[in-house]
């Protein structure tokens, strides 16, 4: 009896030092990763701090040297200039419209061309399908020439359809449709032919809505883009009343000059629908980009 | 003949008519030349192993495949060109294909609402198929809180839905336990019986065809092999394919020699050296054979008994209360054979088998039955 307590005992000196030093390397692989993450989220985070603390100090104390993490004097006089002194409230119902019309419009063009290269056969599918997958592998700044070109032709220029024209490209949309159409089984698309569905009943009525969650994460994706796209609109218009929220930011300014505080002020609004944007639709927009990732590798 | 057509005192007519059809993948013939004629208000089951071409053939009828050659015909009409939704055929598919957004009412009208039928009509629609199935409490529910059984009563509602003249069922019953299968099964002779339509159906499980249908279409290969009522397959199937597909356990087969051919009786050499006569209505003048017996028609017999065609011992039994399986091992090889359920043997016992030479057949060699 007292020999097999013993051995016991033996046996479980050892093993509980070897959890014991297992736990702690486990720690401290878990303590580096940790203050790694902390540390990135910091680096992340300051600046959008930096900004918003920013608008809350007077321009002087904005220009002093030094840093300064918090306001010695706190004021909403940047706030109160750009919401009263500028045309924010215009520019927000610019970027409401564009972006909005570019979702919509991207969202629908996507679902149908995805719709048509996945379950139509015509001819043409296989080039349709190959300039679609090459026109993503251009960057769309290295096209901008062309574009401004293109919509001052149009005569759009300066104009919100002159905004919206060039950022219906959206190829991604398409792959990712296409991808989801491809996936959805035949058998749904037979039963509803039998039934006698058009390809318009097919589309809309099976198709998108048994997608309904991609359509979503795309949608708001894309609006989240539309938004917060500076050098297109930038480019295309030119007259204040015309510009959206991020392009408004450059009019900030008076005899004076760039005053940071005010500028910050705006681009903190700006952010504001988007940032309210991904926090309702958190899961969704990460579905959307991991699901863009995954295509963009 | 369905109990509606004779009902109403009419011969049957064909309702649906395939006319040397062929369908070709590319380089692979998947039908070849293929006819059929099925009865108004009949069920027909197209019978086969996987890859044999029973879908296909269901698909051309549908229209949802094309058709390479030949024509289809559905009540007189050549619809070999016509889209599937003029056909007037519904199809329960095997995967149900339920819209998994929509609750059973909306799947269930599904058709009328795309042939923009008022919501009202819709609804009495869906409601009158729901009583004939019994899903009436289920109609708000979306297809994943309903049960594999309830499912498929959603999928044959669709179909029925449409008031169709024939219905095309592509192994519907594949997905469901065996118990629910059983179910469903007699659901559907119901049906039939109650509606009369014509029913096409697909099934790899000749236990379905042999309860459902009156007329069992065997295919092999992308060719009829039979046609004809379950009992007819099964007593006199026309080659060894049929013969082995159909019947549970399988049919038992091997090599005789011929002795002599009397008009319709061939004398044959079993390989114990004992001589039987078996009734045959071809195959004049063929030397050997392959003799099929079912394994009901071999009784376990006294190894020492005279009528013993050929001893073997016991390998496996397998007991299922109203019968019990035998696989014996003998000298031409491991022979099934079912017997009572209460049947005395042990593993490893040696019996005699005796051979109801009425029943057997001999099949020549291209398989076909002599």
């Amino acid at each position: 009896m007292t020999a097999s307590v013993e051995t016991g005992a033996d046996l479980v000196a050892p093993l509980a030092s070897r959890r014991l030093a297992r736990l702690r390397h486990l720690d401290l692989v878990g303590l580096v990763i940790t203050l790694v993450t902390v540390v990135g989220a910091v680096l992340w985070a300051f600046p959008l701090y930096w900004g918003l603390v920013t608008t809350f100090k007077p321009e002087y104390e904005v220009v002093r040297p030094g840093v300064e993490l918090w306001p010695q004097h706190f004021t909403l006089e940047n706030y109160a200039h750009v919401l009263l002194q500028t045309k924010i409230g215009l520019w927000y119902v610019n970027s409401l419209i564009t972006s909005g019309a570019v979702t919509i419009i991207v969202v629908m063009m996507a679902a149908g061309a995805g719709y048509a290269i996945s379950q139509l056969e015509f001819p043409g599918r296989r080039f349709f399908w190959w300039m679609i997958l090459a026109s993503f592998m251009i960057p769309i700044p290295a096209l901008i020439v062309n574009h401004f070109i293109l919509m001052s032709q149009l005569r759009v220029i300066n104009t919100l359809a002159g905004v919206v024209g060039p950022q219906l490209i959206a190829p991604v949309t398409v792959i990712i449709y296409k991808q989801f159409f491809d996936s959805v089984p035949k058998d749904f698309r037979e039963a509803a032919v039998i039934d006698g569905a058009s390809e318009f009943q097919l589309l809309f009525r099976i198709y998108l809505p048994m997608n309904w969650g991609v359509t979503t994460a795309l949608a708001i994706i894309t609006f989240i883009a539309a938004w917060n796209l500076f050098l297109w609109p930038f480019l295309a218009v030119s007259s204040e009343d015309k510009m959206n929220i991020t392009v408004g930011i450059t009019q900030v300014h008076d005899a004076f000059g760039v005053s940071y505080g005010r500028d910050l002020a705006v681009a903190m609004l700006a952010a504001m629908p988007v940032a309210v944007i991904y926090l309702i639709f958190q899961r969704r927009v990460t579905q959307a980009i991991m699901l863009s990732a995954g295509i963009k590798g | 003949m369905s109990a509606v057509a004779a009902k109403n005192g009419e011969a049957a007519a064909p309702h649906v008519e395939l006319r040397r059809v062929t369908k070709r993948y590319g380089p692979v013939t998947a039908i070849s030349d293929l006819s059929l004629t099925v009865d108004k208000g009949s069920f027909t089951a197209l019978l086969g192993p996987s890859g044999c071409g029973k879908s296909t053939l269901l698909r051309m009828i549908a229209g949802l495949e094309p058709i390479t050659a030949g024509q289809c015909f559905i009540d007189n009409l050549d619809v070999t060109d016509v889209p599937p939704a003029q056909r007037r055929i519904a199809m329960v598919f095997q995967s149900y294909a339920l819209y998994p957004h929509m609750t059973v009412r909306q799947n269930i009208a599904f058709s009328l609402s795309v042939a923009g039928q008022p919501k009202k009509v819709q609804n009495e629609r869906a409601l009158e198929v729901a009583r004939i199935l019994q899903l009436e409490p289920y109609l708000d529910r979306r297809p994943a809180e309903l049960s594999g059984g309830q499912r498929q009563r959603v999928a044959i509602g669709r179909a029925l839905v449409r008031k169709p003249e024939v219905f095309l069922f592509d192994e519907p019953l594949s997905n469901l336990d065996a118990k629910l299968r059983v179910q469903m099964r007699l659901e559907l002779a119901k049906l039939h019986a109650d509606l009369g339509t014509t029913m096409i159906y697909v099934t790899h499980d000749q236990t379905e065809a042999m309860t459902l249908a009156d007329k069992i279409v065997v295919l092999d290969k992308g060719v009829i092999s039979q046609v004809g009522s379950p009992l007819e397959l099964y007593n006199a199937p026309a080659n060894k394919f049929v013969a082995a597909f159909i019947g549970s356990p399988s049919m038992n087969f091997f090599p005789v020699d011929i002795a002599a051919i009397n008009g319709r009786t061939a004398s044959v050499v079993l390989p114990g050296g004992r001589t039987v006569e078996i009734g045959i209505a071809a195959g004049a003048g063929a030397r050997s054979a392959e003799l099929g017996v079912r394994p009901e028609h071999l009784t376990v017999v006294d190894p020492k008994d005279p009528a013993a065609a050929f001893a073997g011992a016991v390998a496996i039994i397998e007991r299922l209360g109203n019968s019990t399986i035998l696989y014996i091992e003998t000298a031409v090889g491991q022979l099934i054979v079912e017997g009572e359920g209460d049947l005395d043997a042990k593993s490893g016992q040696t019996v005699g088998l005796r051979l109801n030479q009425s029943h057997a057949r001999l099949f020549g060699a291209t398989g076909a039955t002599l």
